[in-house]
């Protein structure tokens, strides 16, 4: 479980997230949905102790994030994540980084770790590109990859920031597939996301952000008014069809 | 007969602090670090002027002065939220400006700058080729033993540390052996050896191969080359050591644009 209670986080002066109480319970499949800005990205942030000048306290399974994190692993996909191009590393390298902390210093990765990192990229189907050069994937081999990596952490927790960008509309749609199958295994899924239809299909738990929260519910639940007081006229955007 | 000990010790000392130097440099490049490298090493001038004027030990008195410059770095511009690259290159001419006022001070001694800037590799005594060797081993176990660290800390400090790995602690390890690695070099590569061997081996390591492991090797072994072509050079043709191991360093890196590029093209 998952708790955000009284969070607020400010730059200079202004909220960027304001007075946010949430709970998450085990095995949803939650979108945090909301526009530009609304502080999606900063809420997951938030959890993750990457910014830790906030207001508030979050709890996973019932401790401080900040103290369960230094235990646990949490299975982390960042929107964007900065690497140069060139960067020295293959997939498996890459991935291997999901295990490299219950490793601990000193420690080399063994034949053991090699293989375990390989069915990770095997589950996520990605597993003949081992040897290729990180800067070289598409957008969707690299979700597949960040996701093999999360995987291998061994966390039941997987945090998702806005998977579906720079990825086609099949390409997207073969992801979430592959989420559902992990999320009827037992995963607790966070996604930020911008794709609505997507959403019906797959989620359990939607959190409408815009600064403060507009609804937390089931999916079933959602009406278009909770749209539209979060995205206000920006739903038009979003309404499109595919 | 003569004496050629001192150029045995020369050689000797041309090789590991460019062996040592070289183990690092592609850790410094990818991490986008080579000013740090070189601001370090202005400071250490300004570091060993300070030894001099004093008569302190000279290699502890620098140490001590580049991290608390470094960290004086790290405090100004996290504290007065500046631009750390800028506070770095202030600082960097401010070191030399005040190690050559520290220098002038210190009366009846004549003062050398090109050996600070080049290094004297001549000069080199047998405590120092123990200190260059020492560092050779260190640099190589640190390497090896947290080569896992190391890689994912160049890749992404921010997201390494979300997956639990200590990169923190590494890091400033790291930038403490740096700095260690620069003291002990500037006296005898100069400030201009130091900062070229730094990034040199690795940026034509990296027009080579694509993998970390290999451009370590790499980078040694042109490090290692450029450093007995250039004695040989420098002995033949009675020029400046340490300015000479930079040019044959930089000829390498020319040819390794020129063939990687004709690579790429055809």
């Amino acid at each position: 479980m998952i708790e955000f209670q009284n969070i607020n986080y400010k730059i200079n002066q202004k909220y960027i997230l304001e007075n946010i109480n949430l709970t998450i319970a085990e095995n949803e499949f939650v979108a945090i949905i909301g526009p530009n800005g609304a502080g999606k990205s900063t809420l997951i942030k938030i959890l993750l102790s990457i910014i830790s000048d906030y207001e508030g306290k979050v709890l996973i399974e019932g401790k401080r994030n900040t103290d369960w994190l230094k235990e646990n692993r949490i299975g982390y996909l960042p929107q964007k994540e900065d690497f140069d191009r060139h960067f020295p590393a293959s997939a498996l390298e890459l991935v291997l980084m999901g295990s490299a902390a219950t490793k601990g210093l000193f420690r080399r990765f063994s034949k053991d770790d090699k293989k375990q990192a390989e069915q990770a990229l095997d589950e996520t189907g990605i597993l003949p590109l081992k040897h290729q050069q990180i800067g070289s994937l598409s957008g969707g081999e690299w979700q597949r990859l960040l996701l093999a990596r999360a995987l291998l952490t061994g966390s039941k927790y997987l945090i998702l920031d806005e998977p579906e960008a720079g990825i086609d509309k099949p390409g997207v749609t073969s992801f979430f597939d592959l989420l559902a199958v992990l999320h009827k295994q037992g995963k607790t899924i966070i996604t930020i996301s911008h794709d609505l239809h997507m959403l019906n299909k797959y989620c359990t738990f939607l959190v409408c952000l815009n600064r403060t929260l507009h609804c937390h519910t089931e999916t079933d639940l959602l009406t278009a008014e909770h749209i539209h007081n979060t995205f206000g006229d920006a739903v038009k955007l979003i309404e499109k069809d595919y | 007969m003569l004496d050629y000990s001192f150029l045995i010790h020369a050689l000797l000392g041309a090789i590991l602090s460019g062996i040592s130097l070289a183990i690092l440099s592609p850790f410094v490049t990818l991490k986008k670090i080579a000013y740090m490298g070189e601001a370090l090493s202005h400071i250490a001038f300004a570091g060993i002027a300070l030894a001099l004027l004093l008569s302190l030990n000279m290699t502890l008195t620098t140490v001590i002065f580049v991290l608390a410059v470094a960290g004086l770095i790290g405090f100004v511009s996290r504290f007065f939220q500046t631009e750390e690259t800028n506070v770095i290159t202030i600082f960097l001419s401010i070191a030399m400006a005040l190690g050559i006022v520290l220098i002038s001070l210190k009366k009846d001694y004549s003062f050398d700058l090109a050996s600070y800037l080049f290094g004297s590799v001549l000069l080199i005594n047998q405590a120092d080729l123990w200190s260059l060797g020492v560092l050779a081993v260190l640099n190589t176990a640190f390497i090896v033993l947290l080569y896992k660290e190391l890689f994912y800390l160049i890749y992404n400090m921010t997201v390494a540390e979300v997956f639990g790995i200590k990169v923190k602690t590494v890091y400033y390890a790291f930038l403490l052996l740096l700095a260690l690695n620069i003291v002990i070099s500037v006296k005898i590569a100069g400030i201009i050896l130091v900062t070229a061997q730094l990034i040199l081996p690795a940026s034509i390591a990296f027009r080579i191969v694509k993998r970390l492991k290999p451009a370590i090797i790499i980078s040694v072994i042109v490090s290692l080359v450029s450093s007995l072509a250039g004695f040989y050079l420098s002995w033949v043709f009675n020029l400046p050591t340490g300015a000479v191991i930079v040019l044959v360093e930089f000829l390498f890196y020319l040819i390794s644009l020129l063939l990687t590029n004709s690579k790429r093209k055809s």
